[in-house]
Formats: C-alpha cells, sequence, structure tokens
C-alpha cells in the first residue's frame, strides 16, 4: 500500500451511527452543490435567473422613493 | 415617531425606529471600544472600579456592537427590504413594535447585567440564561413576521436578499438555543449543559456561525439590495448570487473548529474547519465581485455618490477579511497569529469596514427615502466616509503589527531552548500600538457621532417642513 492509499484506506465497519450521518450528509450536500452549479451555469438557464436582477429595479412604492 | 411618507401601505414607521435606534447604538459601540482600548494602553483608567474594568467593558462593548447596533441595522433593514421586494406591508405590526421594544429590552438588560458581572464566559454569548429565553422569543417573532411576510407576497419571485434574511434566522435561533442550553442554579447563574472540549466545540460553532450567519450572511442581504438601489443598476449577475447563497449556507457551518488547532479538540476536527474556510474564499469573493461589479460601467458615480462609497468600499473589507479568515485557520500561519492582536485586527477590518460601512450605507440610503427628505449634509457623509475609512486603517495596521510582534515575541528561543522574552515584556512592547488603535477608535466614534448629528438633522429638516 503506498503512502496516499493509506492516507485515504477506511476501516467502513469501525463506523459508528454517527459517523454515517455525517458522512451521508456531506456526500449528499457535495452533490447538491454539483447539481446547483450544473444548473445555475447552464446556457438555458441563463436568461430566466438573470431576469430576477430586475425585481427591485421597477419595484412599486406607496410614498414615491425609488 | 411619525412617518411622513404619502401613503401608509407600508410599516416604515418601524424601520424608522431601528435605524435611529442603530445609529444610537453604533455611538455607544464605538465609544465602549474607546474606553477599552484606552484601558489597554492606560491600565490606571479601569479606575479600580469594578464595573468599569475591561473584563466586563469589553463583553458589553462587543454586544453593544454585534446585537444592539448590528440587530437594529438587521432588523430594521430587513422589515424595508421585504416589504419592498414582496411589495405588502408587514405581516403583523404589533409583532413588529413586540419586536424592537423586545430586542431594546435585551439591551438594556445586557447594559445592566455585564458590568455587574453576570456572565456565562461565553464569547458573544455572554448574557445569562432568563435574558438569553428573552432573546430567543424577540427573534422568534421577528422571524415569524419576516417569512408571513414573504408568504403573503405578490410577487412569485422571493429575492435573493430575502434567502440571506431567512438564513440568518433560521440558523441564528438554532446557534443561540443550542449554544445557550445551561442548568440555572440562581436567577443569574447557571452552567452550560456541555463541558470540556465539547463546550468549546459547541461555543465556536455558535461564535463563528454568529459571524457567518448575523454579521455575514444577513449584511450581504442587505448589501444585495442596497448596492442595486443606491447604483440605480440591477445586481451583476443573479446566477452568482445564487451560487454565493448556496455555497456560503453549505459551507459557514463547517468551520468553527479553526479557532481550536492546538486545542484539545481531535486534529480531524480542525483540519476540516480549516479546509472549508479555504473553500469559503471562492462564495466570499464571488459575492464581493458580484456587488462590486454592479458599478461596472459607471464606476464615475463612486465620485459624487458618498452614500455609494460606503457600499462598495464595505465589500472592499468584505474581500479583505474573508481571505485573510481563511489564511489564519491555516496551522501554520495559526501558530503564529492565535492569541495575538491579529486576531483583533482581523475582527475589525470585518467588522468595521465589512459590517458597519455597509449599514452606514444602508442607513443613509434609507434616510432620505424613510422620511421623504435629502440627507442634511452630503459633505458630513462624504467626511463620515473617510474620517471612518482612516481610523479602520490606522486600527488594523497597529493591530497588524502588534500581533505579529507577539507572535514572533512568544515563539523566539534561546540556544539553550529558553523563551527569550516574559509576557510582561511582550505586553510593553505593545505600548504603542494599543495608542494607534485608540486613536483608531476614536476616529471611529467621530464619524459615528457626524453620522448621528446628519441623521438628527435629517429627520428635523424633515418635520420642519411636514
Amino acid at each position: 500500500m503506498n503512502k496516499i492509499t493509506e492516507y485515504f484506506s477506511t476501516d467502513w465497519h469501525a463506523l459508528t451511527g454517527t459517523d454515517w450521518i455525517g458522512l451521508i450528509i456531506t456526500v449528499s450536500i457535495t452533490l447538491l452543490m454539483i447539481g446547483l452549479y450544473i444548473y445555475v451555469f447552464r446556457p438555458k438557464n441563463r436568461e430566466a435567473l438573470e431576469a430576477h436582477r430586475y425585481i427591485i429595479m421597477k419595484e412599486d412604492d406607496p410614498g414615491g422613493n425609488k | 415617531m411619525e412617518g411622513t411618507h404619502e401613503k401608509e401601505s407600508y410599516n416604515f414607521e418601524i424601520v424608522q425606529w431601528f435605524s435611529v435606534a442603530a445609529v444610537i447604538y453604533l455611538v455607544v459601540g464605538a465609544l465602549l471600544g474607546v474606553i477599552i482600548a484606552s484601558q489597554l494602553s492606560w491600565p490606571a483608567l479601569n479606575l479600580d472600579i469594578p464595573y468599569l474594568t475591561f473584563g466586563r467593558l469589553r463583553p458589553l462593548h462587543t454586544n453593544a456592537v454585534i446585537f444592539a447596533f448590528g440587530g437594529c441595522t438587521l432588523m430594521g433593514a430587513s422589515f424595508y427590504i421585504v416589504q419592498r421586494t414582496c411589495s405588502v406591508r408587514l405581516w403583523s405590526d404589533k409583532l413588529a413594535w413586540f419586536t424592537f421594544i423586545g430586542w431594546n429590552l435585551v439591551i438594556v438588560s445586557a447594559v445592566i447585567t455585564l458590568p455587574l458581572g453576570f456572565t456565562q464566559g461565553k464569547e458573544y454569548a455572554e448574557l445569562e440564561w432568563p435574558i438569553d429565553i428573552a432573546i430567543a422569543l424577540v427573534w422568534v417573532a421577528y422571524a415569524f413576521n419576516f417569512i408571513m411576510t414573504i408568504v403573503k407576497r405578490r410577487n412569485s419571485h422571493i429575492y435573493v436578499a430575502n434567502w440571506f434574511f431567512i438564513a440568518m434566522m433560521v440558523m441564528i435561533t438554532y446557534l443561540h438555543v443550542v449554544n445557550s442550553l445551561a442548568i440555572p442554579v440562581e436567577l443569574f447563574k447557571s452552567y452550560s449543559i456541555f463541558s470540556g472540549v465539547h463546550d468549546a466545540m459547541i461555543q465556536w460553532w455558535y461564535g463563528h456561525n454568529a459571524v457567518g450567519f448575523l454579521l455575514t450572511a444577513g449584511f450581504l442581504g442587505i448589501m444585495y439590495y442596497f448596492v442595486p438601489k443606491q447604483s440605480d443598476r440591477p445586481i451583476y449577475s443573479y446566477r452568482l448570487s445564487v451560487l454565493h447563497f448556496w455555497a456560503l449556507v453549505f459551507g459557514y457551518v463547517w468551520i468553527g473548529g479553526h479557532h481550536l488547532l492546538y486545542t484539545a479538540l481531535p486534529d480531524w476536527v480542525g483540519s476540516l474547519g480549516a479546509i472549508i474556510s479555504i473553500g469559503m474564499i471562492i462564495p466570499s469573493w464571488g459575492g464581493a465581485v458580484n456587488g462590486m461589479m454592479t458599478l461596472s460601467g459607471a464606476w464615475d458615480k463612486l465620485r459624487t455618490d458618498y452614500v455609494l462609497r460606503f457600499l462598495i468600499v464595505s465589500l472592499a473589507f468584505y474581500a479583505m477579511s474573508t481571505f485573510e479568515g481563511p489564511m489564519m485557520s491555516l496551522r501554520t500561519v495559526n501558530s503564529l497569529s492565535h492569541y495575538t492582536d491579529w486576531t483583533i485586527g482581523h475582527v475589525h477590518s470585518g467588522a468595521l469596514g465589512w459590517v458597519v460601512m455597509v449599514s452606514t450605507g444602508a442607513i443613509y440610503h434609507m434616510l432620505s427615502r424613510l422620511w421623504n427628505k435629502q440627507i442634511y449634509s452630503a459633505r458630513l457623509v462624504n467626511f463620515h466616509f473617510w474620517i471612518h475609512t482612516i481610523g479602520i486603517v490606522i486600527y488594523i495596521c497597529a493591530m497588524w503589527v502588534s500581533g505579529i510582534m507577539q507572535g514572533l515575541m512568544w515563539r523566539t528561543y534561546d540556544e539553550y531552548g529558553n523563551l527569550v522574552y516574559t509576557f510582561a515584556e511582550s505586553v510593553a512592547a505593545m505600548h504603542p500600538y494599543y495608542v494607534l488603535r485608540t486613536l483608531g477608535g476614536v476616529l471611529v466614534l467621530a464619524g459615528a457621532l457626524v453620522m448621528l448629528y446628519n441623521t438628527v438633522m435629517t429627520i428635523n429638516k424633515s418635520k420642519a417642513v411636514a
């Protein structure tokens, strides 16, 4: 076993319930973040997302303020 | 405080009260900062009066700045933004008033109990258990009112600034309740239910996320509304703001462990905190660039728009401190910087540079709109900007030099392995830098007083016309 595989070797049987919960949450969040990056940078979503930029530029104001 | 706007569709009166309270608390917080900085420069100023010693006034300073000034700014600005971006009045005026009065009573109770020495001894969470319960009640009332206002909105999309506010409300509730879990033994004495290293880990999970969600996420909500409004240009990239939000909320909760490097905390927890801290540079800088690039093609506005200067320069400080923080979480750097004044300098570049400047920009922006009058003196806003900026630069440079010198003095060994300097010698060497820090604080206080004067005069001008 070289140094890198030794560093990453894991005794899966030793993982407690808490360890598994933490692992699942971490992997899930990572996958969700990857999904988010794909969604945000997908060219066909650009227009729909960027349209929200203008919400506050055209908000109505009962006091007549901008 | 009567609203002077034409119609009463939105509840701006509560925003007016929160805004004025925030300006007053900025003066109080800065004054306390100057007092305790002076005590560190000239210890005789403790006056041998226990209620006025550094140990008791320091938590009062942090509570005044973070929760009184920061809290009032956030509550006022979020109530202003949610109404305007959702095109509806606040869900409940009564709950809004309960929030204002309750929050201010919490602040008053801090002013009484902290100098008397009642404390849980947890940084940024010093207040004793009855006040903790009051904070939780008021905070949940605030969050409920905000979220219910969003529920009854007229627009289909929830603007990104509101996402940041919701994240702040949810996480601060969670953090405050868990970190404050304690067993009361007297009216003003309790003990944490956590012990040893678990207590430390919970405390810094809370402590860093108070920075992450109250002082960052909340004020980013302010930034995402007021930078586009003040510059009259839409935010540079909405997609970047979406990434900024999710990366920030998923990332921040992991990094508290970097406060406990080289302690009894398992190494891997500290390393995890440091790794995620480095990763957080990406969303943080993404957000800072997003705010600054909003001015792309219109940089000339910075010449004439002094309020915009506050907002944009705050982003420069945000970028700077969100780079400095992760660097300080690296073990090699941390071994030098931890427990030194470098940390104090870092915190103040974030607090004075980012939080106070973005808040000041937001409050100046709201002043003229809430009272339907131009700010009394634009020149004073400009003067405030420069005196505040110079004050911060003096402050943080003094603390950088002082901190690095401290760290180096504490780790200097002679050829026999003995420490070269005693601790007292390192304290004596800090004196000139502590005096400089006091000077920086005096300038920040002077700026806050100028802002208070400008605020009062603007309101008076509005009343005179009305």
